[in-house]
């Protein structure tokens, strides 16, 4: 191609903009989207996943089918950070059930609560980036102080079926608890969720 | 489970993955027919995807880059310059994309541009005092637009060529000339400055092909902070048509210049100049 549009104007594309355009298969799109999201997708593979390798592998996974299948995306069904964090978490669980390590994540997950002091001496990986950086570091800093101020029994049962791919019914029994009562925590938490994050509050 | 609209308290457990495989097929399958349990769906989707976005962040070994680049079966992505973000672009997807020219398209822009040229010295003088005054050349591309041949030829040309022209004739548009920075260079260049579009337009004629390794790139100064706009190069004739965004986030801008830097573009401004450009008296 003799016109070689580089790296420098994609970096402030939109998510979606980036994601039209490796349809349309722009390898440059692919490496800014790449650099925009690996540390991100990397962290959230490894919390569910528990493991470096498995983590490294699953986000490899995640970003050769985004590439390939860039199609899955679908602007009109809510925006592209959500639906990416939905393929990571449905990547990693599959890869836990498959590996048969939801004991170890059950026995785990309980110790999560005790990551938040550490969080905030570490850089987020969009340094580069300083608005995006911005944006997505506010948006985190909300989303840790929503789950903080989740009751405990709230948060473990969303993150036991989020994080560890367990049913209700599974939740239940790990926790000798009435299936009614982990549904009203997982009601309560997602409405917490929700309405921390400025979303649509509803009953 | 009953063959209904699904309720938001459904809809939290489809999210948060908590519900039993059969009801969840169930959802699957509503809701790919249900725009608005769809919508409800996606909501909480949105809400369960925050717990991903709290965790704490890591960043994955150095290799994992070149893996995946390799296993895409792409070999040229990067490594992608740190450069600065003026803005994150909020226009619509199609907006953003922009269209550039396929090779013949230009080809046939740039072939329809030089005939012209050839056949119509006067206009393009005219276009010329034009574009170094800085004034509106809407006149004047009527006057073009009023030639059949180049009216029924820029219907053929790509969606972006259509741009530029219409930018051209766009009472919000600026044309800046570009200067070469070496006087025995026959490069010519002109900066198209869309106001309204908030697009900027370079084109370059009879500017040397960078070799590989080599790519021009475009700044714009703002209170004495070189900004790039991109980079570019030219096609063998030595013809380029490179646009991008004005830059959002800036307050001013000064002057361009357009300098030489390594392939992937540079962080800052440091390679060699070859056009400079006032962008003083631009109108905003
Ligand atoms: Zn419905």
């Amino acid at each position: 191609m003799p016109l070689a549009a580089g790296a420098a104007a994609r970096t402030e594309w939109t998510d979606e903009a980036l994601m039209h355009a490796i349809a349309a298969r722009d390898e440059i799109a692919f490496g800014v989207l790449y650099d925009r999201y690996v540390d991100l997708v990397y962290s959230a593979s490894l919390r569910v996943l528990g493991d470096p390798q498995l983590a490294e592998d699953a986000t490899q996974d995640i970003f050769v089918r985004l590439w390939r299948r860039p199609e899955s995306f679908i602007p009109d069904r809510g925006r592209f950070l959500s639906w990416l964090m939905s393929v990571v978490r449905n990547r990693a669980v599959d890869e836990l059930r498959a590996r048969g390590r939801r004991q170890r994540r059950e026995a785990t997950v309980t110790t999560s609560e005790g990551e938040d002091d550490q969080v905030s001496l570490i850089p987020s990986g969009e340094g580069d980036d300083p608005i995006l950086a911005a944006q997505l570091h506010e948006e985190q800093v909300l989303v840790r102080k929503a789950l903080a101020e989740l009751p405990a029994e709230q948060r473990m049962a969303l993150e036991l079926a989020y994080f560890g791919g367990l049913t209700q019914q599974q939740i239940a029994v790990a926790l000798h608890e009435p299936l009614g009562t982990v549904k009203t925590r997982i009601r309560l938490g997602m409405l917490k969720l929700r309405r921390s994050l400025g979303g649509q509050v509803r009953d | 489970m009953t063959p209904e609209h699904i309720s938001h308290e459904q809809a939290d457990e489809f999210a948060i993955g908590a519900m039993a495989p059969d009801v969840r097929t169930y959802v699957a399958f509503h809701i790919d027919s249900c725009a608005s349990c769809a919508e409800i769906v996606r909501e909480s989707e949105e809400a369960a995807a925050a717990l991903l976005l709290a965790v704490p962040r890591r960043q994955p070994p150095g290799r994992l880059r070149e893996n995946v680049l390799r296993s895409a079966g792409i070999r040229k992505a990067g490594p992608i310059g740190r450069i600065v973000q003026v803005a994150t672009a909020s226009a619509g997807v199609a907006a953003v994309i922009v269209a550039i020219a396929s090779f013949t398209g230009m080809v046939s822009v740039r072939d329809q541009m030089n005939g012209l040229r050839e056949e119509n010295g006067r206009l393009q003088t005219q276009i010329d005092d034009a574009l170094s005054q800085k004034v509106e050349i809407l006149a004047l591309t009527r006057e073009v637009q009023e030639q059949e041949q180049l009216t029924n030829d820029l219907k053929t040309a790509s969606r972006g060529d259509r741009d530029l022209i219409l930018a051209l004739s766009s009472p919000n548009a600026s044309v800046a000339e570009v200067i070469t920075v070496d006087p025995n260079q026959v490069a010519i260049g002109r900066l198209v400055w869309d106001a309204e579009q908030k697009k900027v337009w370079f084109i370059a004629a009879h500017l040397p092909q960078r070799p590989n390794g080599e790519t021009y790139q475009i700044w714009v100064n703002s209170g004495g902070r070189y900004v790039s706009l991109g980079t570019f190069n030219t096609d063998v004739s030595g013809f380029a048509r490179y646009e991008t965004f004005v830059p959002q986030g800036l307050a001013s801008y000064e002057s361009a210049v357009v300098t030489i830097e390594h392939a992937n573009g540079a962080l800052e401004r440091s390679g060699p100049s070859v056009f400079v450009s006032d962008l003083s008296r631009l109108r905003r």
